[in-house]
C-alpha cells in the first residue's frame, strides 16, 4: 500500500498540488481564486511545499504588474501521485 | 519539519480528493481562448500555406519568409493574450493548438501544404487558395477539439512537446523548405 505524504495530507495542500497538475504554470492570484483562499494562506502552503521541492516559484509579470508564478516540480508531481494512490487505497479499504 | 500525518477517515479522504479534483476541473473549465483566437490562427496558417506555395512556385523566397513572419507574429501575440487572459501557461495549448503538433492539425497541415505546393508548381492558383483555406480551417478545428479534450482530462493533456522536439521539427521544416527552394 502507498504511504500518505506528510507534506500533502492537509486538504488545502492536496487541492493546491492537484490544481497545479492542470497547467504548466499558474499566476498567484489565479491559484488563490481557484482555491478560494486568502493570499496569506496560499503563501504559507506554497512556502512549505517549496521547501520540500514540491513546487517552485518565480517572479514574473502579469497584466503589467510584478507577481509570482507557481508550478509543480517533477518531485511534487510524483509525491502527489503516491499520496493520491494512498488515499484511494484507504477509500477502497485496502489500507 | 512535518510531523507524521494523522490518518484521515475514509469520509475525509474521499471529501479531500473530490474537492481537489473539483478545483482542478474548475480551473481547466475556466481556461478560455482570447477573442478571435481560432479565426486569427486559421487565417495565419492559411496565409502561411499560401505564401509558402507561392514562394516556392514563383521562386520568391521573400514571399515564403513573409508568410512565416506573419504566422510567428500572430502565434506570439495570441500566446501572450492567452497567458494574460487566463493567468496560466499551458504547454499543451502552446504546442498542440498554436504550433499545431496535434495529430489532426499536423496531418491536415501537411496534406494542405503539400497539395498547395503541387498546385503552385502547376500554376493552379485557385487550388492553392482552396488548399490554404482548407488547411487553416482544419488547423483551427483541431485547436477547438484539443480544448474540449483538455477540459475533460487536464492532468493528462497539460504537457506540451519538449523544446528539443520542437527545435528538431523546426529544423526539419526549414531544411525541407530550403531544399525545395534550391530545386525550384
Amino acid at each position: 500500500m502507498a504511504d500518505l505524504d506528510a507534506h500533502v495530507v492537509a486538504p488545502a495542500r492536496l487541492k493546491l498540488l492537484t490544481t497545479l497538475t492542470a497547467v504548466s504554470e499558474a499566476e498567484f492570484s489565479t491559484v488563490r481564486d481557484t482555491l478560494q483562499v486568502s493570499d496569506s494562506v496560499l503563501s504559507k502552503h506554497v512556502a512549505a511545499l517549496e521547501h520540500v521541492d514540491y513546487v517552485k516559484r518565480r517572479k514574473g509579470v502579469h497584466r503589467g504588474r510584478r507577481t509570482t508564478w507557481i508550478s509543480l516540480t517533477p518531485r511534487g508531481r510524483a509525491a502527489l501521485s503516491v499520496h493520491v494512490a494512498a488515499l484511494r487505497d484507504l477509500i477502497d479499504g485496502v489500507g | 519539519m512535518e510531523s507524521t500525518p494523522e490518518r484521515p477517515t475514509v469520509a475525509q479522504a474521499s471529501a479531500a480528493l473530490t474537492d481537489a479534483e473539483a478545483s482542478r476541473a474548475s480551473l481547466a473549465h475556466r481556461i478560455a481562448t482570447p477573442s478571435w483566437f481560432f479565426t486569427s490562427m486559421g487565417a495565419a496558417i492559411a496565409t502561411q500555406i499560401a505564401t509558402t506555395a507561392v514562394g516556392l512556385g514563383d521562386s520568391a523566397p521573400w514571399v515564403l519568409a513573409a508568410g512565416l513572419a506573419i504566422f510567428a507574429a500572430v502565434a506570439g501575440a495570441q500566446l501572450a493574450r492567452f497567458r494574460r487572459l487566463n493567468g496560466v501557461w499551458l504547454g499543451g495549448f502552446a504546442s498542440r493548438v498554436v504550433l499545431g503538433t496535434g495529430m489532426l492539425a499536423s496531418a491536415s497541415y501537411a496534406i494542405a501544404l503539400g497539395a498547395a505546393i503541387w498546385a503552385a508548381y502547376d500554376g493552379r492558383w485557385w487550388l492553392v487558395t482552396l488548399c490554404s483555406v482548407g488547411g487553416g480551417a482544419a488547423y483551427a478545428l483541431s485547436g477547438r477539439k484539443w480544448i474540449s479534450t483538455y477540459r475533460e482530462q487536464p492532468a493528462v493533456h497539460w504537457r506540451g512537446e519538449s523544446a528539443t522536439w520542437l527545435a528538431m521539427l523546426t529544423l526539419a521544416a526549414v531544411a525541407g523548405l530550403a531544399l525545395l527552394l534550391m530545386n525550384g
